[in-house]
């Protein structure tokens, strides 16, 4: 039988936006995953739920605009802790094209802006876990 | 928890009365009918007979089914007098005032918020300079959930959003050069909480510039709704004591600021979060007689305060159903106000209302698309007779507007006001046996949910209790179905997809260095101030959040003595402690 895959969810920050958030988190479970929303956190925060939790895959979600500045703290915080090299990391939100480029160099796999769809986020989710050297 | 009270709807049919003078007559409608089915017989095809009600499937609908054609059947009962009358006469279907934009154009309020408030006094000084007639400032994150920009939490987030305030001072920055006693201010002070913190740093500025209160004309949002449900945030006070923040902030700018729009009851971002365009509206005025009947308690009368109430819409994509339900809801107040709370100054019974047009409609794919969409939205806002608009830009979907992407919306609004006509006849479209027929509906379908959540126990027990939030989740999570299902169809999202990708836009970027400056600034405020008196007058507020009396004197010593917001929300933390929202998936 084939492992259940389990994702962290989080809020970065203060953001105020969480339908996206919780629409994912529904739409993960409904795909059979895992899912452990912790609402909004810092990113030492996030670190930590997934020093706990060890989760196949961690996303965040960010609407206002600190995605760059708390995505990097996220990651930096993320290694610093020795988090599990394989720990799979996904961000959605409203960033610009540049932006979300820089988001995948600074380590999100996967970067989704609005618009994004059920079955593109849930197939991301399978193939990076599936992908990611803990799985193999 | 039921309730045995007796609901709105229930006060309403009540006080209906004897039956009014129906504008068609019996004989007209007999021969209509006879002539309608004939044709029906005759003319419709089969497919469309057994289709004859369809609902449109557009983003946050409400699902009414609307008939192929409308005729004077569908709204056989119409009386004029009662359920129209004209315009600036009750039950003020028609618009609130005689003339309407004849006599006044609606506001041209343009949201501006970004980076430090030096910044955001840029853009506003830029809309003001492009014909813009009002300012609406939007608040960044850790201002908007009440940290101060060198809180620990803050950090990457200052500027963020929304114009970092800290202090009375920032609040004097960032109205650098705006006379406050000329233009009008809206503070998009979300919550009853923020809103006691932040409204009276602007009080205090006012002080300080010496312009009377009684000079002041704004709003601010002051909604419970947006604190506890449409809010996603690490902290929340619980719901009893928001709405009891939420009165005080109404009971307190009621009596010393007797111009300012006390709250604007937020329907908008209730909408945004995924709700339907029927329980917007049954959510906001739940909200709106829970908080009357409150101050009603404190000495104040209906007369006084229904003067002073407004509201905020989101218009989407359903054009008749977004136009009929203004006037239903302008109608149903109306009625609330009268029927149920027996005002007798009409502009107690007047909804004034601002309107953005639907951010959520807007796509990120093929952005210019969205141009049209909000050009379409504001058409429907301005026939419903909004007071004030707010355009969203194309761009939204990517950051915070650029300045050309603000000042197209702004051309926007001008252009429905000034190169299409229709601000010169009062609602042109009233009379419709459709227009009609729908705004009917509506507003029997808002009563009815207003009627629903009292039964509840009403509006504050439907937020403790997780119903209100349990109806959001169970709207929006059907949305995407339909979304992906593609009974919903949006151009260029999943309709008519094109293989050519459109040109890229340009896209707002921070303005750098904020969260430094803001810190700074913070940290040598924090020196120079009169600490004792900053102890004094945070130690006078925790007492005023214990006690019953109201507490916004005391926060509005808390501004004047240089109180950072922060320190301020720590004593509603500490007073009213934490609150856990229900968990949504």
């Amino acid at each position: 039988m084939e492992r259940k895959i389990k994702v962290l969810l989080a809020k970065l920050g203060l953001d105020v936006h969480n339908r996206g958030v919780i629409t994912v988190a529904k739409e993960l479970r409904d795909a059979g995953m895992e899912v452990v929303y912790i609402g909004n956190a810092l990113p030492e925060q996030i670190v930590a739920a997934a020093s706990q939790e060890d989760p196949d895959l961690v996303g965040v979600s960010s609407l206002g605009g600190a995605h760059l500045s708390l995505g990097q703290m996220l990651i930096d915080q993320a290694r610093a802790a020795g988090l599990a090299p394989e720990t799979v990391f996904m961000i959605g939100g409203v960033f610009s094209p540049a932006d979300a480029q820089k988001l995948k160099d600074l380590g999100f796999a996967g970067v989704f802006p609005p618009g994004s769809g059920r079955d593109e986020i849930v197939g991301f989710v399978r193939q990076a876990v599936a992908a990611s050297p803990a799985s193999v | 928890m039921a309730s045995t009270k007796p609901t709105t709807k229930e006060i309403l049919a009540r006080a209906a009365g004897e039956p009014g003078a129906p504008l068609y007559n019996p004989q007209a409608l007999a021969q209509i009918k006879a002539g309608f089915e004939t044709w029906r017989e005759s003319s419709v095809r089969p497919a469309d007979r057994e289709a004859w009600a369809q609902a449109p499937a557009t983003v946050l609908g409400s699902e009414i089914p609307r008939n192929m054609l409308y005729t004077p059947l569908d709204v056989a009962d119409l009386d004029y007098a009662r359920q129209l009358g004209n315009s600036g006469q009750a039950p003020f279907t028609r618009g609130v005032h005689a003339n309407m934009y004849r006599g006044r154009r609606f506001t041209r309020r343009q949201l501006a918020g970004y980076g430090g408030p030096e910044d955001t006094n840029q853009r506003i000084k830029f809309l003001l300079d492009h014909g813009a007639t009002g300012i609406s400032i939007i608040f960044d994150l850790p201002t908007i959930q009440m940290y101060d920009s060198d809180d620990a939490i803050a950090a990457g987030q200052v500027g963020m959003s929304g114009v970092a305030i800290d202090s009375v001072e920032d609040m004097d920055r960032l109205f650098a050069e705006i006379p406050l006693d000329q233009v009008t201010v809206s503070l998009v002070t979300h919550y009853p909480s923020n809103s006691a913190l932040l409204f009276p740093m602007f009080l205090a500025l006012a002080e300080k510039r010496g312009i009377p209160w009684a000079a002041l004309k704004g709003s601010i949002q002051n909604d419970v709704t947006l604190e506890e449900v449409v809010r996603s945030g690490p902290e929340y006070i619980p719901p009893r004591d928001c709405f009891r923040i939420q009165c005080d902030n109404m009971e307190f700018i009621r009596r010393n600021v007797p111009q300012w729009n006390f709250q604007t009851l937020n329907g908008y971002n209730l909408r945004e979060f995924g709700t339907s365009a029927v329980t917007e509206m049954a959510v906001a005025l739940a909200n709106l007689v829970e908080s009357l009947e409150e101050l009603i308690g404190r000495g104040l009368t209906a007369d006084d305060l229904g003067q002073r109430a407004a509201f905020f819409w989101s218009i989407g994509n359903d054009f008749f159903e977004e136009v009929a339900r203004i006037r239903a809801v302008r109608r149903l107040y109306g009625r609330i106000m009268t029927q149920r709370f027996g005002v007798a100054n009409p502009r107690a019974a007047w909804m004034r209302c601002h309107v953005q047009t639907s951010g959520v409609s807007l796509t990120r794919s093929e952005p210019l698309n969205n141009v049209v969409r909000a050009g379409f939205h504001a058409l429907a806002a301005v026939l419903g007779g909004a007071q004030s608009l707010h355009v969203d830009s194309f761009d939204e979907a990517y950051s915070v507007p650029t300045e050309e992407a603000a000042l197209l919306s702004l051309r926007t609004q001008q252009i429905i006001e000034t190169e299409t006509g229709v601000c010169e006849v009062v609602d042109p479209l009233g009379g419709s046996f459709y227009l009609e027929a729908l705004t009917n509906e509506l507003e029997s379908r808002i009563l009815d949910e207003l009627a629903e959540i009292e039964q509840k126990g009403g509006y504050v027990a439907a937020v403790e209790s997780g119903w209100l939030q349990t109806r959001i989740r169970d709207y929006f999570h059907r949305e995407r179905e339909r979304m992906e299902k593609g009974e919903i169809r949006v151009v260029g999202e999943n309709a008519y997809l094109s293989e050519v990708k459109p040109p890229e836009i340009s896209v707002f970027e921070y303005p750098e260095g904020v969260e430094e400056r803001m810190k700074a600034r913070l940290g040598e405020l924090r020196l120079r101030r009169d600490n004792a008196a900053v102890e004094a007058a945070l130690k006078g507020l925790e007492d005023a959040c214990r006690g019953g009396a109201n507490l916004l004197p005391a926060s509005v010593q808390c501004a004047r003595v240089l109180c950072s917001e922060g320190e301020m929300f720590k004593v509603f933390k500490r007073a009213f402690g934490l609150w856990r929202p229900p968990a949504l998936w």
